[in-house]
């Protein structure tokens, strides 16, 4: 049976060749080292460079990045690792900080741990820890989103705000400026986009809490910092200083047309804002603020993020494995470039004394932002992304409703909760 | 009285017909709009000209390699659609014009597989092309396709139509069963192969799942595919998105533009 359904399959095969065998493409030679990402100006650009300086010292190897879309490249990728066919599957693929733990728990074997090539404790202490299962860690660390409060200097200083009023503030003290601010000049401080969960994350991991716990249990009901920041984000709405927007580009549009003042965000949103070079010299960016009365609490969290992975089946995976570990893993001055180039603040904590680090960025008003973001990234405490977060985001996103009419916030966490729970199961 | 109401009745018609049309090329408008403006200014909202649009394109040509991506999108498509036409043809030709026991059986069964989602069976399939060893390569992209149910049905309804006495006097005159549907049926029925090749060509242009998930390197790419590449990353640039937009719209458009009239007769079924 079997023989006949192999010849069955191969004379398919022939013919499916020999009716269309038109201009399939070989492989290319043997020593391509082959990656996914998703962002041809950002992590593909940066993947370049560092290809680029490996290529110094092997100058017969070439790499090959290619590009898709985000969710494209994520269902591509689960798509190919279910079906169990490593058939050009990549040497090297991106993986987004919070679907790590989804993909190695999902697809064991599928990825090759770094322990013995990687020292893990030159980087950031949160991005080993989210990438390591079973005291094996999975991932070369790569950019970081720690949080920053980007805001315009010159319209809060209308309202007699400078930096200093901005330094490692609580979140009801930023209320306070903006309400100020309106009382002023009118002007609106926030854009909040109600169909996203940015600043839960945000503050939840600020205070070093999230949907889940290490072992992977739900810890909503009956967590103080979730509490705590349902309330912050009630009353960040309810005083007015705050204005809706859908979507992301109405998001970033508002804050980058002036119409809103501020935003707090990862520190990827530098290159956006700078998009705008009209506004040099009119920005500032603080720590995001820090929740109010909860045991923890600091001023340094992070939005978003990914991580480069080797795939177990790599064609090329000992020159993977090298190429990560020489460049990514150990070279100061990459680091720098890809920081002036890319606006890439990886997760490597040494390069913060190499000199594009030490810059201040007149942009920023002449801020050492970049020395800062360093600084809030060694302190970022690590949680357990899990492999729900998605599904924790959408359940919290379905209650903003009730949140922001001034509903009861022990209900709709118990609300919050069960559906949790309930997809988790 | 009555000619004044009519009047009103005519000038409500128009502004309902005025509106609808706003709505459906405004979007259109903007697209082109957008070509010349730069990201920033499309994020503000701008809606006059800008002076980006030799700078979009420039982007958008530089951000890959244009020839190649035209190439391998033309090629899955009009290799796809020719193909695609002769086997669906060939088999709704077959299911009107043969009887057989099994006929309705077998036709019914076939319709029943349309209500499948391509998701569930895009794993399988995938597995099916890495083991006929043939992953990222055009012909992947192809098969699948071609045995199309949707337009077997289409040609089957279409070929009720179609005069079993030409088919008769075909017979007559000494022609062979394959004769005849080459020499009488495909030039009775150029209508409906037209009003299918625009179906089947814009499924084909815009296919994005499958060759997403079967295609793996930058050479094989569709230009579909390369469009969302552009929408990839944390800073769009929606100038050259747009232009993107553009380039992947127009050859269908065109191709609608030039079938149109036999498009409509097509639909309508027509047979002279």
């Amino acid at each position: 049976m079997t023989s006949f359904t192999s010849r069955w399959r191969r004379s398919l095969a022939a013919a499916a060749l020999a009716g269309t065998s038109l201009f399939s493409v070989a492989a290319a030679s043997a020593a391509e080292l082959v990656v996914w990402c998703w962002d041809p100006n950002f992590n593909g650009a940066t993947m370049q460079e560092a290809f680029s300086r490996y290529q110094a010292e092997h100058p017969d190897d070439t790499i090959n990045v290619v590009i898709f879309d985000k969710a494209a490249m994520e269902q591509k990728l689960q798509a190919q690792l279910a079906s169990g066919s490593t058939d050009g599957l990549p040497d090297i693929v991106l993986i987004e900080d919070y679907r790590a733990q989804k993909y190695l728990q999902s697809f064991p074997g599928a990825f090759e741990p770094l322990n013995s090539h990687i020292d893990y404790s030159t980087f950031a202490p949160y991005k080993v820890e989210l990438a390591t299962l079973n005291g094996q860690t999975y991932s070369l660390p790569f950019d970081s989103g720690v949080t920053g409060y980007f805001y315009r200097t010159d319209l809060l200083a209308e309202a007699g705000f400078g930096p200093e009023d901005l330094e490692n503030i609580t979140w009801d003290q930023l209320i306070e400026i903006g309400k100020t601010v309106k009382e002023e000049t009118g002007q609106i401080l926030l854009p909040i986009d109600p169909t996203g969960s940015d600043w839960i994350r945000i503050m939840l991991q600020s205070a070093g809490s999230w949907y889940f716990d290490a072992d992977g249990n739900v810890t909503i009901a009956g967590n103080p910092v979730f509490k705590a920041a349902l309330e912050t984000y009630q009353r960040l709405i309810a005083s007015g200083i705050t204005t809706p927007v859908s979507g992301w580009t109405e998001y970033t549009g508002s804050f980058t047309s002036g119409k809103t003042l501020s935003t707090f965000s990862g520190v990827w949103m530098t290159a956006t804002i700078k998009a705008n070079p009209d506004q040099a010299g009119q920005w500032g960016v603080a720590p995001s603020p820090r929740l109010d009365g909860v045991e923890g609490a600091g001023n340094a969290s992070n939005l978003g993020g990914s991580s480069w992975y080797v795939l177990s089946s790599a064609p090329q995976k000992e020159m993977a494995i090298d190429f990560l570990a020489t460049i990514w893993g150990s070279d100061v001055d990459f680091y720098q470039k890809i920081l002036v180039n890319q606006g890439a603040l990886g997760s490597l904590l040494a390069a913060r004394e190499g000199e594009a680090y030490q810059a201040s960025d007149e942009f920023f008003s002449g801020q050492p932002v970049w020395q800062n973001f360093s600084d809030w990234l060694a302190e970022i405490p690590a949680v357990n992304y899990g492999i729900f977060t998605e599904e924790a985001d959408a359940a919290v996103v379905a209650q903003v409703p009730a949140i922001t009419s001034g509903g009861n916030i022990d209900d709709i966490i118990a609300a919050i909760d069960a559906q949790v729970r309930q997809q988790t199961q | 009285m009555s000619k004044s109401l009519a009047l009103i009745g005519r000038a409500l018609t128009y502004l309902a017909l005025s509106l609808a049309a706003f709505v459906s090329i405004f979007p259109f408008f903007w697209m082109v709009l957008g070509t010349t403006n730069t990201s920033a200014d499309i994020i503000r909202g701008k809606t006059t000209p800008g002076g980006a649009l030799v700078d979009n394109i420039i982007k958008f040509l530089n951000s890959f390699d244009i020839a190649r991506v035209l190439f391998n999108s033309f090629l899955i498509a009009g290799l796809g659609t020719v193909l695609t036409l002769l086997v669906a043809s060939l088999a709704g030709y077959g299911f009107e014009v043969f009887r057989s026991r099994f006929r309705e059986k077998i036709f019914g069964g076939m319709l029943l597989m349309l209500s499948i989602p391509f998701a569930a069976l895009m794993i399988p399939l995938f597995m099916m092309m890495a083991s006929f060893r043939i992953i990222n390569t055009y012909q992947a992209v192809i098969l699948p396709g071609i045995a199309s149910i949707f337009v077997i049905f289409y040609f089957r309804q279409a070929t009720k139509a179609f005069p079993s006495e030409l088919r008769d006097a075909a017979r007559i005159d000494g022609l062979k069963e394959w004769q005849i549907f080459f020499y009488v049926y495909m030039p009775v029925m150029r209508s409906t192969y037209a009003a299918a090749t625009i179906i089947v060509f814009m499924a084909n242009w815009n296919s994005y799942l499958w060759p997403l998930i079967v295609l793996q390197t930058n050479e094989m790419k569709t230009l579909t595919l390369v469009v969302a590449t552009l929408t990839a990353g944390y800073t769009p640039d929606f100038g050259v998105i747009m232009v993107g937009a553009i380039a992947a719209t127009l050859p269908t458009l065109i191709i609608f533009f030039l079938l149109q009239r036999r498009f409509v007769e097509g639909m309508l079924g027509a047979v002279k």
